[in-house]
């Protein structure tokens, strides 16, 4: 009896190293469809880099971000293929209107919602724009704040990975 | 005994792979120096500085989190909502965190619905931090059922409410019952909230605890999502409602739209006695349990700060209109290179003399119309042209017996990238006004060089009446996760977007350093 209680507690333990490798904060953030969806499953790209911008509907230098990176959207794809993820941090005052902007700006990017900032007090961020290339489950890179040219050093980063 | 060995064989290559934990943190500074201002009357706090300090650590291992949040005002600085000389470690926690369920015992934060029942959380730069301390309990029993229980007591500057508070949310997602993939997503919710704090005076019919409830629906499907929310209160009498013992209400509503290049979004609000406190001595912004924002515009530059709605928790009904327009690279209006177009309306008013959540009464409170249009002109060239015409209740808004003031503001903010890692950003703006203090006008430029520099300079005068010059130069260095600010200056309080980021920024005269790092 005993000796099947430990292999259970063993193979538990074997079964929990699935998610070992992935630092990521298991915190719920919202799709614009309403599901929830837990951010360290952005983690498990397998290779692919994921590229994670946080932004407002409020913020000025985080919408030049997301547009400047628009514009190069597909060629930068073609270079080194990447996911991108726009977080926005909106809470209750402006949440309702991240979606119609989104489209009055014609973004080709997954949008998420960060309502009450779970995610980003998870993830120790204090100011937007912020922005970080995660790959295979860890952040390898960060950068808070963005001013033109700072997306250069964002996809040399990408290509060195 | 044989089965035992591979066992433990197999755990000890998945020991080699499993990580020992992660830490991560932040580090954030704000400190000022404050220096004699005639012109603005400003007083002169006794210590000359004011340095506010957060220092936060979390370690994760597996699905176990736990962290601590130490704080140090040295003393707080000017503008603050509460004066402190002290520091503390103030927010520890641990919790455990699963697809269907998760558990928090020490200091959380949490939102039910909108917010407008029951909202803790915590922004720095104004000083709101309304954590709970207690154990927050998160599950997802059945595929279309979430439960949130709460319980706890409120912070209340560097300790805590000497109340207690409960509550409990359900969100049902209707479309998950049948099938995964519905096309019409329809979701209803249930928060119970309550409130429980000793009272000790001569009424016997005094209620010590204030509940309340709220009822929420959202429905969505292809282009369209439709929400509505109702939230009743219970009898609450205490300071900040003149002890009223009437019950409060409150309806929130918001409808979207989005096809193509085109969106939409109307919201409609009604506020009566809503405010809702953790200490029924509690006032200004300390001890709020919800979250009642002025469902305004929310504006990034010196002349749109000036005149800045607030919410009347008492008593508004009123709501606010967006249209955003995108003419894609190529089309007619859209030029070479793309263009957007948005438009902004909100009209705020007060409720009649019976105070029927529905009704409006006779007293306008606010009301600003915004038109931006953003044009890509060439790759080095994007300029921006926002109008705004507004209309603010000085009476009603700040509580001066002043006539109310109506004005037109433009701004014109241009930015040119004249190299491949350097920009120039440039902002002409101008509010005119026959009221309070006149015409304001303002000179904005930076200069950036990514990733790592920036430097601005700015001035707002208010040349209508006062003179007043709010000058300021300042310059940021980012490298990575760390950002380190400095300027000097006068500063009037607003939401500030300058060297990359966006931060709100209390009134003050004299040197302001800054210091933000991120480790993950």
């Amino acid at each position: 009896m005993y000796k099947f209680y430990v292999s259970v507690l063993l193979s538990f333990l074997i079964y929990d190293t699935s998610s070992a490798q992935n630092s990521l904060p298991n915190t719920k953030i919202k799709s614009l469809q309403g599901d929830d969806v837990m951010f360290s499953s952005f983690g498990n790209t397998h290779d692919t880099a994921v590229i994670i911008s946080f932004w407002a509907t409020w913020c000025i230098p985080c919408i030049q971000e997301l547009n400047t990176i628009h514009d190069q959207y597909e060629d930068r794809q073609k270079e080194t293929p990447f996911r991108f993820i726009a977080i926005s941090i909106d809470d209750a005052r402006t949440m309702q209107k991240v979606k119609p902007f989104v489209a009055g700006k014609g973004w080709p990017y997954e949008i998420y919602l960060d309502v009450n900032s779970d995610l980003k007090r998870a993830l120790n961020i204090i100011d937007v724009p912020h922005i970080l290339i995660i790959k295979n489950g860890k952040i390898v890179y960060q950068h808070n704040g963005y001013v033109n040219g700072n997306e250069e050093e964002l996809f040399e980063k990408l290509k060195s990975l | 005994m044989r089965f035992i060995l591979p066992a433990l064989l197999v755990s000890l290559v998945g020991y080699a792979q499993k990580d020992i934990g992660h830490f991560s943190g932040s580090f954030d500074m704000y400190s000022q120096y404050y220096m004699k201002d005639e012109k603005t009357g400003a007083v002169l706090p006794q210590d000359k500085i004011g340095s506010n300090n957060f220092l936060k650590l979390d370690y994760s291992y597996k699905k176990f989190t736990a962290g601590i949040q130490f704080e140090a005002y040295l003393p707080s600085i000017a503008g603050y909502p509460y004066a402190i000389n002290d520091a503390k470690l103030i927010n520890k926690y641990i919790r455990y965190d699963q697809e269907k369920f998760s558990l928090i015992v020490g200091d959380f934060y949490e939102q039910f619905g909108s917010g407008l029942i029951f909202r803790s959380w915590e922004n720095r730069p104004i000083g709101i931090n309304n954590a709970i301390q207690g154990a927050n309990f998160r599950l997802t029993p059945l595929k279309f059922l979430d439960l949130k229980v709460i319980y706890g007591r409120q912070r209340k500057e560097l300790d805590y409410a000497s109340s207690n508070i409960r509550g409990v949310d359900a969100n049902i997602d209707f479309s998950k019952i049948a099938t995964d993939n519905a096309r019409i997503k329809v979701m209803g919710g249930v928060s119970v909230v309550s409130r429980y704090q000793l009272y000790t005076g001569p009424d016997p019919a005094f209620p010590a605890t204030v509940n309340a409830i709220s009822t929420r629906m959202d429905v969505s499907g292809g282009s369209t999502s439709l929400s509505l929310e109702y939230v009743n209160k219970g009898k609450d009498p205490h300071e900040a409602n003149g002890y009223d013992h009437t019950s409060g209400e409150a309806f929130l509503s918001n409808l979207s739209y989005t096809k193509n290049n085109f969106g939409a979004t109307l919201s409609l609000r009604a506020l009566e006695n809503m405010d809702y406190r953790a200490e029924r001595e509690d006032m200004q912004s300390t001890g709020l349990m919800n979250y009642l924002p002025a469902l305004t515009r929310q504006h990034d530059y010196l002349t749109t700060n000036i005149y800045v709605y607030n919410a009347q928790a008492m008593g508004e009904i009123g709501g606010q209109l967006d249209m955003f327009f995108n003419a894609p690279k190529g089309s007619g209006i859209g030029g070479k290179f793309g263009s957007q177009f948005s438009l902004n309306f909100s009209h705020y008013r007060g409720h009649d003399d019976a105070d029927k959540l529905f009704s409006t009464g006779d007293t306008k409170y606010f009301h600003d119309l915004n038109f931006e249009w953003k044009k890509k002109w060439s790759e080095k060239w994007t300029t921006v042209l926002l109008y705004q015409n507004l209309f603010y209740n000085k009476l009603v808004i700040e509580g001066e017996p002043l006539p109310d003031v109506k004005t037109n503001t433009v701004v014109v903010n241009t930015i040119y990238k004249y190299a491949k890692k350097k920009a120039f950003r440039f902002e002409l703006q101008h509010l005119a006004t026959k009221e309070d203090r006149g015409n304001w006008a303002a000179a904005f430029t930076e200069f950036t060089f990514a990733p790592k520099w920036s430097f601005y300079m700015s001035d707002l005068c208010n040349y209508g009446k006062t003179d007043t010059h709010y000058y300021n130069v300042g310059g940021s260095y980012t490298q990575g996760g760390t950002r380190f600010g400095l300027s000097y200056g006068r500063q009037r309080a607003g939401l500030f977007c300058v060297g990359g980021v966006c931060r709100y920024v209390p009134a003050a005269t004299g040197f302001t350093a800054t210091l933000t790092t991120t480790f993950n």
